[in-house]
């Protein structure tokens, strides 16, 4: 430290012997601990300043440290310890320090991105028609447009939607029902995929891959359509389409005056969604490879991998573990897992996430946080494991993995983000001798579904709240705030737009959140962390002596002990041990009954019909190709190779169902397990 | 006639079509169990001609199914049409899906002929022990005139083709092992049942094994292999699983991991022992039996063993075959199992499990002094290691040939175009080894890694505070102060 000098100056017999020592304990600290000590002060100068400049990549970026409060208080984005000790100052740059830095523990960037806040808006229901106007509803005016999607069980398990009435029921219920690359398109029309502010996630597990290609081909035929447009080349283009298909054959949109919407000489006929400028529809039925020049093609092709942005779910593990959307066999899902991720390289895909690595369903299936927190990054580790031994750079692809976790009322849950990097952190750097990006581990909090009950619903959002907060304070990356009504029915507009309110009165009006590192220097949150920390290490090991995450999974180990867990919070939440207001304390003068809800949004048959007859019309047109398709994906699939290189060609032509019945053939169907 | 078996109550239990939400049925079943009934568990995510197909093959007196992703109205009605059309609207149908399923859907479904949906406040007024208490009720036969109840009465409409584009009348056959548990007759049953030609005598194939051997895996991949193989070719599978002493019930759950019989020519019945203590219920037999005169090509016998001792199977099947795995303890261990004296083939599944090559040593060497084969080469020995977990698997491959081999020279029966004469080539091998085996302590280096890391950081913190101190103390000294 600066101050250092100072005391070599004089000597007395006795600062001649402290100054010896002072030599030989120096001489032991490692250099880059002495480089820590040497730079505080600048560090301490650097936060003191008005504004903060870093670097995203090649982006210079200049943002204010401070906000004035009606009093006149400045409170400053990050505050630093007021430490005197050395020692103290080294341990909390070690263990904790300031956000952007090793070990990152209170946040993985600098400062928060300023003009987007971590909200995602969500939607899915009936056909890809009904769930795109609601997301250009949700995101009108907002100037980032974060999508995320659900899917309908159909989609989640891999089927087409059918006739056969145990399949119909369920078409486009709690989830969009999307079978073809069209669907996909129509899903996603009006939103430019590769807009740096446009970042979509996507709920879906186990035909995960499938519907990735689905979406990688919607983006890539947008920036085509793009290119056509300003090339001028929109009458050309839809000449080539009308020689290809008679009117009657065309995928069409269905426009929300129930009018169909179709390219004619260039323009879009039709009534679109509010929002919605038509990008994504010029090419309903075809791909960009059909109507462009292959070089050209190619050129777009490279841009749109290397811009889009967004998530898929595709995190398998937890699936066998604690949600059941499992359709192939573990083994051939993980090599599917890997196949995206080594295409991910290849194709220099950098701004999409190819899993998000979930503790969200192991958490609403009964776990505690611990529990959930341990599972999780294990499973994360696990997949870089299985990466590194495909003989793919740790560095190349640790930033395509992102987390997602639930916040519930627990006090663990005020540090999991804390956790959860540090450990990340660590391990990436000391174990896997990976860079600085590598390290930062980026997570999604949805808050958590299960804490919220069918009694005194109104109640909800209170908890809601909390667990925001706890989000926010932690740093996450992203977050999902539920409505209140999730316990007893499907969401409507005005529990959606109470939800968004939360996290929107948390991020602009609550003062205290406009510092963005609140939880340090707290002495409960710091011993949390200690403790939370310890306990997921214990775990580690407990998963280890079983073989690690696959060899305790063969014995059901994470699924047992989630059912305990599972089992603990019903018992108290039954006997009252675990205090819930208007659930088992506080119950109003009717004994907070549970209410039912008033209706229940479903898909209609007009839907249901229209997504079969859209499916028909699809394996109609491209049934000369498909079995060919299909045959040669299986020969990939046999030959070993990459399986998602060829799905973004054989989605082209294939439906869904029609895909996972061919991969069934040659990488096995799931197993289930009692 | 036994009392206590023609009163056992049989229910097949399952979560809807696509839907992973296996929580609910999963304790619903315990409690069933527990309640003395026999329960056929399929899991989750399983379409209304799975489950319908399951419970006509089993006989079973009710399906108990959860439903919590929608589309309940549909999929119930649709089951209730199916067993009607099957001829088997006998079967009740039970459900649960908590708040998803409406009031006014309930009262539609059980206008359709659904015995009971169960609501949110019928589990608060009845509790759990009471809605399981009202299935088993409504389920059960009374123990006089049960001649006459609707279960029994069914077959008389049995007449009519057979039910879901089956080879084989599986009404029938399913009630004729019912009535044989019973101690009943059952050739009446089977007078003029169709399908029944036979091409070549049916031949009994017998699998044992410890628990956890994989032994349903192996099954299930033996019969997917029967079926693409031999098109024309039938395959029943008699199943059995030990009843809880103390309860009279049972947890048959051999179908839970079977993907491949879910098919028109192929057949599954899951037994239990009942009150029998052995490894096979006294009823096997008949049900072996039953399979063979219905005319099924090959009838697989599965069964848990009792012990290392156990080889009771044997009285049962042609060929048979003990499955095992890598994890038997010491090699003195080998020399207690029986059935390394008898077995036609032995099957080491799970064999990318850490020493399998020292056990497929070590088997062969036991099976070779057994069976005094000292000069014999390792591998014409009918010891063949599997991965049953793996798709595709060499080692399954190998096993299946082996076994029809086996049934060949046994029996005469050639299932199909002749079997080239299988040499061993090499042992199967874990083809993607998701983990290498090198790496699988990987959390424990990690844990490591950062406890190491941790108690550096507090060694170099105290070192910190160590210089914090000389400094201020090296300071003092300077100022002077000390002299004062």
């Amino acid at each position: 430290m600066s101050s250092e000098k100072n005391a070599q100056k004089q000597a007395t017999p006795e600062a001649g012997i402290l100054r010896t020592a002072y030599r030989q304990i120096k001489a032991q600290l490692h250099p880059d601990v002495k480089k820590l000590m040497e730079q505080w002060s600048q560090l301490q100068d650097r936060y003191a300043a008005d504004n903060y400049e870093f670097k995203v990549r090649d982006k210079t970026i200049k943002q204010p440290l401070t906000y004035k409060s009606l009093s006149g208080t400045y409170v400053r984005k990050v505050v630093l310890p007021k430490y005197k000790d050395w020692g103290d100052i080294v341990k909390w740059q070690l263990q904790e320090n300031v956000p952007g830095e090793f070990p990152f523990t209170a946040g993985v960037f600098p400062l928060k991105r300023e003009g987007e806040d971590p909200t995602r808006m969500f939607a899915g229901e009936g056909g890809p028609e009904r769930t795109n106007k609601r997301f250009h509803y949700v995101s009108l005016g907002q100037p980032a447009k974060r999508l995320s999607t659900a899917f309908d069980s159909v989609t989640l398990y891999g089927e087409d939607p059918d006739h056969r009435p145990d399949i119909y029921g369920k078409v486009g219920n709690s989830g969009v029902s999307i079978a073809t690359v069209d669907d996909a398109k129509k899903l996603y029309s009006g939103f430019d995929l590769c807009d740096a502010k446009t970042s979509v996630s996507m709920t879906i597990n186990g035909p995960a891959p499938i519907l990735l290609a689905f979406f990688m081909n919607a983006a890539i035929d947008q920036q085509c359509e793009k290119y056509i447009m300003e090339h001028g080349l929109a009458d050309e283009v839809n000449k080539k389409i009308e020689a290809k298909y008679a009117l009657s054959e065309l995928p069409k949109y269905m426009g929300t005056d129930g009018k169909l919407i179709i390219p004619q000489k260039g323009a879009l006929t039709g009534g679109l969604p509010e929002g919605n400028n038509g990008l994504g529809l010029r090419l309903l039925g075809l791909s960009g490879k059909d109507v462009l020049p292959a070089e050209i093609y190619q050129q777009i092709r490279a841009h749109a991998m290397a811009t889009v942005r967004g998530t898929v779910q595709a995190d398998i593990l937890k699936e066998d573990q604690a949600q059941n959307t499992c359709i192939f066999s573990t083994e051939f899902a993980l090599k599917l897992m890997g196949d995206v991720q080594q295409y991910f390289i290849e194709h220099k895909v950098q701004n999409f996430y190819s899993v998000s690595i979930s503790g969200y369903h192991i958490a609403e299936a009964g776990a505690n946080p611990v529990t959930q927190l341990a599972f999780t990054l294990a499973n994360g580790f696990t997949y870089v494991e299985y990466y590194l031994s495909r003989g793919m750079h740790i560095d190349d692809f640790a930033p395509n993995l992102s987390f997602f976790f639930s916040n519930g009322m627990d006090p663990e849950y005020s540090v999991i983000g804390r956790v959860a990097r540090r450990i990340w952190a660590k391990a990436m750097k000391y174990k896997y001798k990976a860079n600085e990006r590598s390290q930062k581990l980026k997570y999604h909090i949805q808050t958590s579904g299960r804490s919220l009950h069918a009694q005194e619903i109104d109640f909800n959002d209170i908890r809601t709240t909390l667990q925001a907060l706890y989000a926010i304070y932690d740093n996450c990356n992203s977050l999902h705030t539920n409505a209140y009504d999730e316990a007893i029915t499907t969401p409507t507009e005005e529990s959606v737009r109470r939800a968004m309110a939360i996290q929107l009165i948390i991020n602009r009006e609550l003062g205290t959140a406009k510092n963005e590192n609140p939880n340090q220097g707290s002495f409960l949150i710091e011993e949390l962390t200690d403790l939370v920390e310890e306990a997921v290490l214990s775990e580690f090991n407990r998963i280890s002596e079983r073989g690690g995450v696959l060899g305790a999974m063969e014995r059901m180990y994470q699924r047992n002990k989630i059912q305990e867990e599972s089992l603990l919070y019903e018992h108290m939440k039954h006997t009252g041990e675990l205090p819930l207001v208007g659930v088992n304390t506080f119950l109003n003068k009717q004994g907070s009954p549970t209410i039912l809800p008033a209706e229940v949004i479903r898909s209609t048959r007009d839907e249901k019909e229209a997504q079969i007859n859209a499916l028909q019309a699809f394996q109609k047109r491209h049934k000369n190709q498909c079995k060919e398709k299909l045959k040669r994906l299986q020969e990939v699939a046999l030959r070993n190779e990459n399986i998602f290189e060829e799905l973004m060609e054989t989605v082209q032509y294939c439906s869904l169902g029609q895909i996972t019945n061919a991969l069934y053939a040659v990488g096995g169907k799931y197993r289930r397990n009692m | 006639m036994s009392e206590q078996n023609h009163l056992k109550v049989r229910i097949v239990t399952a979560a809807s079509l696509f839907d992973g939400h296996d929580a609910a049925i999963n304790i619903m079943r315990r409690i069933l169990q527990s309640k003395g009934a026999e329960i056929i568990h399929l899991g989750h995510n399983r379409s209304v001609h799975e489950i319908v197909e399951c419970a006509i093959e089993e006989d079973a007196h009710g399906i108990a199914i959860t439903s919590y992703q929608g589309g309940h109205v549909e999929f119930f009605k649709y089951m209730k049409d199916l067993l009607d059309k099957s001829g088997c609207g006998h079967i009740k149908i039970f459900g649960g899906g908590g708040g998803t399923i409406l009031p006014a859907e309930i009262e539609e479904l059980h206008q359709y002929g659904i015995s009971r949906i169960y609501s949110p406040d019928d589990g608060r007024k009845m509790g759990l022990e009471g809605m399981i208490q009202d299935v088993i009720d409504q389920c059960k036969i009374p123990a006089v005139n049960w001649r006459s109840t609707p279960y029994f009465k069914a077959s008389e409409k049995w007449d009519t083709g057979n039910p879901l584009q089956e080879t084989k009348d599986i009404r029938r056959i399913a009630r004729a092992i019912t009535l044989a548990e019973m101690e009943e007759s059952f050739t009446d049953i089977l007078q003029n049942i169709t399908g029944a030609k036979k091409t070549s005598p049916p031949v009994v194939l017998g699998f044992t094994g410890t628990g956890g051997a994989g032994k349903s895996s192996v099954t299930d991949e033996v019969v997917r292999r029967f079926l693409n193989a031999y098109e024309d070719r039938t395959i029943a599978v008699v199943s059995v699983d030990p009843s809880k002493k103390k309860t009279g019930g049972a947890l048959l759950g051999d179908r839970i991991r079977m993907n491949s019989i879910s098919h028109p020519r192929a057949y599954m019945r899951s037994m239990a022992t009942r009150e029998d203590n052995s490894a096979l219920s006294g009823y096997v037999k008949d049900a072996l039996e039953i399979c063979k005169v219905v005319g099924f090509d090959l009838v697989i016998l599965e069964s848990a063993g009792v012990g290392q001792s156990d080889a009771s199977i044997l009285d049962y099947c042609d060929v048979s075959m003990y499955v095992m795995t890598p994890e038997y303890g010491a090699p003195s261990q080998l020399e207690k199992i029986n059935m390394l004296d008898y077995a036609d083939v032995i099957c080491i599944n799970k064999f990318d499990k850490a020493g399998a090559l020292d056990a497929l040593h070590d088997i062969r060497k036991q099976y070779k002094r057994n069976h005094l084969l000292f000069s014999a080469k390792d591998e014409e020995l009918p010891i063949v290691g599997t991965i049953a977990a793996q798709f595709n698997d060499a080692g399954i491959n190998e096993l299946f040939e082996r076994l029809m081999e086996k049934i060949k020279e046994k029996t005469g029966v050639l299932m199909g175009d002749p079997i080239m004469h299988h040499t061993h080539t090499k042992d199967t091998s874990s083809k993607s080894q998701i983990i290498p085996p090198k790496r699988v302590r990987y959390l424990s280096e990690i844990t490591e890694t950062i406890q190491e890391y941790d108690q550096w950081a507090n060694e170099q913190s105290a070192l910190a505070t160590k210089l914090y101190q000389l400094h201020g103390a090296i300071e003092i000294l300077n100022s002077g102060e000390t002299q004062a």
